[in-house]
């Protein structure tokens, strides 16, 4: 245990950046712009901004204040951290889903990861055949049968048992990748990863930007479809959508599966700070950068893009689809549009959404690897290795069960949505109101670079916990009961179930085990001493 | 785009891009880690 102990981030930047890093994903570029178009486009804003503040930050704040507490301690997963903030073993096996939700969102994460890598060297090498000169709908046939087949949603096993391939050798790679950096651990591996790998982002976004901004109107013959009507489409209010609950559901909802708070990762990224490390400007900063390409650069390419191309009714019909839909089976069609050039944004997009989501899913392993190394004792490598392991029969099932996407939109749902939203209350109700808010402001600002308005001490103790039950209780209504018949509707979708429960178990086994071993070690594991 | 998108635009654009390089600034200015010298440390 004492060597997982003295794991440290390398600078200041470096969590920053692995934090941003592991909060921008492809819901930054593919999903905002979807649900701020779908919800009142620039009038979306509004609810969004206020979610942020009320919800995103603060909670935010929370959990790096808790993992770098939690660190001092000598904890580095959440149920340790937690068990700290509960002072009790309840906190502790409530901890585990900060566990359970990176490591089985990593088990499809990574496939969708590989789409990107795959869709990034079919443009690097000529692109996908899109003929420009058909009827636009035998484009988008086109690219939506090339997604169908990449993707293998017709039907389960064809990725292993059909003529292509590419999928499974790009996931191989991915994941091979990732496993290499974890495997080099957080300052070498994680930390070096991202800080190159995050202005590289920023640097492929502004490439991207600046092309689909100088568009200007491709098609004479089509005037309405130009860049200023296209920023139009995604930026012009329809503030009558305020007064729908639905497009504060909508906002609030953005605003957690963006940022990554109640996600497991912030907690346990934080708790390799420095016990005067800063975490208030930290974690401003990370969610700003977070902000950043959310609405800076995903709010001003995807849907302008789109639309120059394929207009209004168009562009409504892709975010009709979703965001995979519109990322993989519309833009590819966008591209083809924009001539000899075409093909090269196409890699650079993709290549920079492949950066978004290996940001992403590198940190989604390493709450499992502290875990396991704090829980049984074991090596980084052993423990890593444990987790390819995992990750690999994570990824087996979610290659296999492929047909309309049950499995891995099971495992979305359940582990990557309904249960952010347990966490994220847990941990602000743990904070707030067990742990103390007076004795939580102190900890926030112990090191703090900069003094967060005393408002936020209010916000944190009653409207964040408020705000979240009303859009809990709004997502549950709206979502719960059709979410549980589909569950159990396919064969694979009744496997991402089981996949679901069988990791829940070991990870409360692996808890099991930590705690008789860290009372055996002496540790404060329920809190009981003063952590300076 | 109208008038009204130019505006939500324009100030969403000026929030995202201030806060991120007001947060960055901060972060610089602020006293970084003090790196051991050379022979120092196990």
């Amino acid at each position: 245990m004492a060597s997982a102990q003295q794991e440290q981030w390398g600078t200041k930047l470096g969590v920053i950046l692995a934090v941003a890093g592991s909060a921008v994903g492809l819901g930054n570029f593919l999903r905002f712009p979807g649900q701020a178009a779908a919800n009142g486009g620039g009038a979306f804003l509004i609810p969004y901004f206020t979610a942020l503040l009320l919800l995103g930050i603060p909670i935010g704040w929370a959990e790096w204040a808790m993992g770098r507490y939690g660190g001092k301690k000598g904890f580095h997963s959440a149920p340790g951290i937690m068990g700290l903030m509960a002072r009790g073993s309840g906190g502790r096996y409530l901890g585990v889903i900060g566990v359970l939700i990176p490591l089985g969102v990593s088990f499809y994460y990574v496939f969708i990861e590989a789409w990107t890598f795959g869709y990034f060297l079919k443009f690097l090498t000529g692109g996908l055949g899109i003929d420009v000169s058909a009827p636009i709908a035998d484009q988008a046939a086109t690219a939506a049968g090339f997604y169908n087949s990449f993707t293998g949603t017709v039907q389960d096993g064809i990725l292993f048992t059909g003529d292509s391939k590419l999928t499974v050798l790009s996931w191989v790679t991915v994941f091979a990748i990732n496993m290499y950096f974890v495997f080099r651990g957080l300052s070498k591996g994680i930390e070096k990863f991202c800080s190159y790998a995050m202005p590289a982002m920023a640097v492929l976004a502004v490439i991207v930007l600046i092309r689909v901004l100088t568009l200007g109107t491709p098609d004479p013959n089509l005037p309405d479809q130009n860049v200023v009507n296209g920023l139009g489409y995604m930026w012009n209010p329809d503030y009558s959508r305020l007064t729908n609950f639905q497009t504060w559901l909508a906002a609030a909802g953005q605003i957690f599966f963006s940022l990554s708070v109640g996600f497991g990762v912030i907690i346990n990224y934080s708790s390799y700070m420095k016990r005067n490390d800063d975490v208030a400007l930290s974690g401003l900063t990370a969610s700003a950068t977070n902000e950043l390409f959310e609405v800076g650069f995903g709010g001003m390419i995807t849907l302008t893009a789109a639309f120059i191309f394929l207009g209004v009714s168009g562009t409504t019909a892709a975010v009709a689809t979703g965001s995979f839909g519109l990322g993989f089976s519309t833009l590819p069609v966008v591209f083809a549009h924009m001539g000899g050039i075409g093909n090269m944004i196409g890699a650079a997009w993709f290549f920079m959404l492949f950066l978004a989501a290996i940001t992403s899913s590198l940190s989604m392993y390493q709450p499992a690897v502290a875990l396991i190394k704090e829980s049984l004792g074991w090596a980084h490598g052993k423990a890593t290795g444990a987790i390819a392991l995992l990750g690999t029969i994570g990824a087996i099932l979610t290659l296999w069960f492929t047909q309309g996407g049950a499995f891995w939109s099971t495992v979305d749902f359940w582990v990557g949505t309904y249960l952010i939203f347990i966490m994220a209350g847990v941990q602000i109700i743990y904070f707030a109101w067990v742990f103390g808010m007076d004795r939580g402001w102190k900890e926030i600002h112990n090191g703090a670079s900069i003094q967060i308005p005393r408002v936020f001490k209010f916000i944190m103790k009653y409207v964040a916990p408020v705000y979240l039950i009303i859009v809990f209780v709004g997502f549950t209504v709206q979502n719960l009961s059709a979410s549980v018949r589909a569950s159990w509707a396919s064969t694979g979708s009744r496997m991402g179930m089981i996949t679901i429960g069988a990791t829940l178990l070991l990870l409360l086994l692996i808890v099991r085990a930590g705690e008789a071993r860290w009372k055996r070690e002496g540790l404060d594991l329920n809190d009981t001493q003063p952590a300076d | 785009m109208t008038a009204a998108g130019w505006v939500t635009m324009i100030i969403a654009l000026t929030v995202v891009w201030g806060g991120v390089i007001w947060c960055f600034r901060k972060v610089l200015q602020s006293p970084q880690d003090e790196k051991a010298p050379p022979g120092f440390g196990p």
